[in-house]
């Protein structure tokens, strides 16, 4: 991989989207850098802590998106160039801030980088981030290409510090996390001092007058939009149909037209600018067809911002008949293919096209049977997780009262899943669970009967959870908060976190020990072992009869990801195949039925359970669980 | 082996939670705890963990309250059938207390059952005895116990039934020793299913040579019953409870350095439901059966039932650890009144909820036509 540091004008390297991204900030000549990992976005952020020594940068991240937004900010008010980049639940996270800084106004170039994840493939959720550009009368910026992705994070720098607005780019998880080659351009040596000129003022107050300052920069943004390299328009001056695209829409575009042999007779409207539009560049390629077909990810953003436009001009323009969400041709939720755009174009200009023979997935799903072993999406061999919800089930179940676990944001969310024995009943934003938890924790008055449990990761508890803990403390809520504290942001790649010791470029940081906050608050604190099942089951058990008020159970155990790299196993784990009982009165399978570690296996040959030593941690879970004793754990 | 069996062909935990679980049927004996890792239990209820979807099982074989026939199991076990209808086969009926004051002090009555244990393990006859002891909050548990102060601790009763029998299931046991088992009706029926259970045993049931059974017209609910004493007597650590006999039928609370007396009316809706549909009063499926004495304190009622029990009994009189007297005949006829009555609400009740056909045990129309015309009317 290539580094995003060299300076190497000219010279043409093989970046991941994201890593683009990071490289444009550093052509800007960006000094501070903040985020709150959630992908598809933490190699930005990820990639420029890396460097940042090097570049004598400052990157951090900070505890939530609001943090790292007000952070870059402070860069950007003392004059230096700031980047803050979340994924789309970061934004609304950060968007109360934003909301604000769009009126009050910043002065060196800040940068803000949404990369959205179609689909929700690692997301709680899927939605469209650019909504918020219009919210906000923010200048947006959408890249096509992996040259984009840089080329368009320098520009974002320059347009910001010539509005004196933070600038939206609008990413999504195939232009962040493909790679495709980059031409770099020449690193600047800047040495601007900070400094807070005492006259100015960032506020958004007086709302009304700022506001109206607002509307006339992002006047001035359309303007500049209007002559903008990142819209163009490639095709005939008469095609049969228009596609207007932009982001990863624009390459799904190109391969439709290549695959259908459609070049000549449709042109594309490729919009890096979407918002705001620039209305006569979009107007006068409007001209161009009276059938237009909108092709973007997840909302119709794009189509229905045009389409506004179209309204206000449609004497002029006539009659024109648009395609896209509203009219079902491209699909309104999940990511775009290539095969879904080339379906569309299909349709619409009636061409007989197979992309692949009928059967294509089926037989590929059948040859992949065959030599891909089924695997659910589940936790990793010698997961604490697991452990836990395997002592909550048998906790919940003995205590009888139909207790229920509300969810949050992070590996754990997979408790909804098999691997965490479908315990978690909620699962919405970061530090939600705990919040629920205040909630259903008043509801004993009204007769709620049944235990509450919240679950939290520990980096989850420092991003939003914390706030809930002490609403439940003041305001006398009864509920369970079992703090998963693996010591690491595992989900988004183990970023370092105020618990861990550690900041962003691997300085030492002091730690913020999460047992001290949460007796600060007033929470009846304890710290079990997952991994020692049966006391993890009692002290649950204990803690949700006997204590009123808020209860912290805190799960203290690295994730086991993290501890292989450097720590040996905890245990030499082996199954003694003359006492496993197999599928026999007495287990039935137990471990590979129902517990499902990954790093244990079934032999249907022998009838009885061994283990992968390939993948097993050692944790010594499985010769906890085993009725027959017959896994045997011995120290590494 | 996965199952493509409907649910009502399951013999395995799937009927057992369908059956006994979620029919509000369970004993809480304790004979499907300790088997396998899918049923737990805690205070006084039997909890399934996980679905096992194999398609027959111990757990429903040895509960009992699944698919019992009657007169097979005794047939088995005593060598005839379901036929003494009243108290079951009796060899030997008296009355007995131990002789030791040391068991008669602790003792609900006349220290009869502690005193045989100790002299079963005494002699050898046993080397380990399943036992239930009780927490200081009443939870009865089952106990593997060897020691007379271990006997001693589980003297005594708080009228709530205990898993004893999972102690039996889980050991540890050396593999050699001889048990003795002192349990409920519910519990003795199930060790009568354990021990003629064709399923692979995995326990040690082959070597409980000893089987004494507890008299019991019913056993309260653990939880809801501590709580309402709890409430009673204002918090405090419940020391002993006692229920006087009839007419009175007073629950004795000691607790905090007080005697509560609460109506026995008042704690009847803490009944197990299995209690109502129980055929058992006297523990029939025992070797020897021990039960109270209505109008002599500090006697107990004692029944041989089998060869084992009857030399027990022998033995214990000549070496002096208990004495035994005649039992009164007007005794005699008040138990087996008492005792056909509990079998008339059983079936009384079985029929009320779908039928005695559907009920959890076999018995043949003739027999149940006997204990309906010999039982007495329903009185309260």
């Amino acid at each position: 991989m290539s580094s995003i540091s060299q300076n190497a004008p000219g010279k043409t390297v093989l970046l991941m989207g994201n890593e683009a991204i990071a490289r444009g900030a550093l052509e800007a000549g960006v000094k501070v850098c903040a985020a709150y990992p959630g992908n598809p976005s933490s190699e930005i952020i990820g990639g420029l802590a890396k460097v940042a020594e090097e570049m004598g940068l400052h990157v951090e991240w900070s505890i939530n998106e609001k943090v790292a937004l007000e952070v870059a900010t402070a860069a950007s008010f003392a004059g230096l160039r700031g980047l803050c980049a979340m994924k789309q639940n970061g934004l609304n996270v950060a968007s109360d801030f934003l909301l604000n800084l769009n009126l009050s106004g910043c002065r060196g170039g800040l940068v803000l980088v949404v990369a959205d994840d179609p689909a929700g493939v690692s997301s709680s959720n899927e939605e469209d981030s650019r909504i918020y550009a219009k919210l906000g009368d923010l200048p947006l910026f959408e890249p096509a290409t992996f040259q984009e992705a840089k080329e368009m994070t320098r520009s974002a720098f320059e347009l910001s510090e010539q509005l004196g607005l933070p600038v939206l780019i609008r990413s999504v998880t195939r232009v962040s996390h493909a790679r495709g080659n980059v031409c770099l351009d020449e690193l600047p040596k800047s040495s601007t001092k900070p400094r807070f000129e005492n006259w100015l003022r960032f506020t958004p107050l007086p709302a009304i007058a700022n506001h109206k300052l607002l509307h006339e920069k992002l006047n001035r943004a359309k303007e500049m939009a209007e002559k903008s390299p990142f819209n163009f328009y490639r095709g005939g001056e008469k095609p049969e149909l228009l596609v207007v695209t932009s982001g990863s829409g624009w390459m799904y575009s190109l391969e439709a037209l290549i695959n259908l042999d459609v070049q000549d007779r449709i042109g594309v409207l490729k919009l890096g600018t979407t918002w705001p539009l620039p209305e006569r560049f979009v107007l006068d390629h409007l001209k161009k067809a009276d059938r237009i077909l909108f092709v973007e990810e997840v909302d119709p953003f794009l189509e229905n911002n045009v389409k506004e436009l179209y309204a206000q001009n449609c004497v002029d323009l006539g009659l024109k008949t648009f395609f896209g969400k509203a009219s079902k041709h491209i699909p309104d939720v999940g990511d775009l293919s290539p095969e879904i755009v080339t379906n569309a174009i299909q349709n619409l200009l009636q061409i007989s096209y197979e992309s692949r023979p009928a059967d294509y997935s089926l037989r590929a799903h059948e040859i992949a049977a065959q030599i891909v072993p089924a695997r659910m999406l589940g936790f990793c061999p010698g997961c604490p997780h697991r452990a836990t919800y395997w002592a909550v089930k048998i906790a919940l179940a003995l205590d009888g009262r139909d207790g229920f676990v509300l969810g949050d944001i992070g590996c754990y969310s997979l408790g909804m899943g098999p691997s965490g024995f479908a315990q978690m009943r909620t699962l919405h934003a970061m530090g939600s669970g705990t919040g629920l938890a205040c909630g259903f924790g008043q509801l004993n008055r009204f007769g709620l009967e049944q235990p509450v449990v919240a679950v939290c990761g520990d980096s989850t508890f420092y991003h939003a959870a914390m706030p809930a803990l002490a609403n439940a403390y003041y305001n006398g809520s009864n509920f369970l908060l079992l703090l998963l504290d693996n010591s690491a942001t595992a989900m988004t790649g183990f970023q370092p976190h105020p618990g861990t010791g550690e900041t962003a470029t691997g300085g030492e940081a002091p730690v913020i020990d999460l047992r001290a906050i949460c007796k600060v608050f007033g929470a009846h604190v304890e710290v079990v072992d997952p991994f020692d099942v049966a006391s993890t089951v009692e002290t649950i058990l204990r803690l949700l009869e006997d204590k009123k008020g808020v209860k912290v159970l805190i799960m203290k155990r690295q994730c086991a990801l993290v501890s292989a790299k450097h720590q040996k196993r905890l245990y030499r784990v082996a199954v003694e195949e003359e006492r496993c009982l197999g599928e026999t009165c007495g287990c039935n399978r137990l471990c590979t039925r129902v517990f499902k570690c990954p790093g244990l296996m079934w032999d249907r040959q022998t009838g009885k359970a061994c283990i992968d030593e390939a993948i097993c941690t050692g944790c010594g879970v499985c010769s906890e669980i085993c009725p027959a004793s017959a896994i045997r754990k011995e120290k590494a | 082996m996965t199952t493509t069996q409907t649910a009502s062909d399951n013999k395995g935990l799937k009927a057992l939670e369908q059956k006994v679980l979620g029919s509000n049927l369970c004993a809480a004996c304790g004979a499907c705890l300790s088997l396998c890792p899918y049923l737990s239990s805690r205070k006084g209820r039997v909890v399934k963990l996980d679905n096992c979807n194999l398609d027959e099982g111990r757990c429903f074989a040895y509960c009992p309250r699944t698919e019992v026939d009657l007169d097979k199991i005794y047939s088995k076990i005593f060598g005839k059938g379901y036929e003494e209808i009243e108290l079951g086969p009796v060899r030997k009926i008296m009355m007995a207390r131990a002789r030791d004051p040391i068991w008669r002090k602790k003792a609900q009555t006349g220290g009869v059952v502690s005193s045989l244990i100790d002299f079963a393990l005494r002699k050898g006859i046993i080397q380990a005895g399943v036992l239930t002891p009780r927490d200081g909050d009443l939870l009865p548990q089952g106990k593997i116990l060897k020691s007379r102060k271990g006997i001693l601790s589980c003297a005594g009763s708080s009228y709530v039934s205990g898993p004893t029998l999972e102690a039996l299931n889980r050991g540890p046991w050396k593999g050699e020793e001889r048990i003795g088992i002192v349990g409920l009706p519910c519990q003795v029926l199930a060790v009568a299913r354990m021990k003629t259970s064709t399923l692979e045993k995995k326990t040690p049931i082959d070597r409980v040579d000893l089987v004494i059974g507890l008299f019991c017209t019913w056993a309260l609910d653990y939880k809801p019953f501590t709580a309402f004493l709890h409430e009673r007597v204002g918090g405090h650590s419940i020391k002993k409870l006692n229920i006087t006999p009839p007419p009175e039928r007073i629950l004795e609370v000691t607790a905090g350095g007080k005697l509560h007396q609460v109506p026995v009316d008042e704690i009847r809706s803490f009944i197990r439901p299995s209690c109502r549909v129980c055929l058992d009063m006297t523990a029939e499926l025992s070797d020897i059966s021990v039960g109270t004495v209505e109008g002599k304190e500090g006697w107990n009622t004692v029944i041989a039932r089998t060869a084992v029990g009857e030399d027990l009994l022998k033995e214990a009189k000549k070496t002096g650890v208990i004495e035994t007297r005649p039992l009164p005949k007007d005794n005699l006829d008040h138990l087996k009144e008492a005792s056909l009555l509990k079998k008339r609400r059983a079936i009384d009740a079985l029929n009320e909820k779908g039928g005695i056909e559907k009920a959890y045990f076999t018995l043949s129309a003739n027999l149940v036509k006997r204990i309906l015309s010999e039982a007495p009317e329903n009185a309260k």
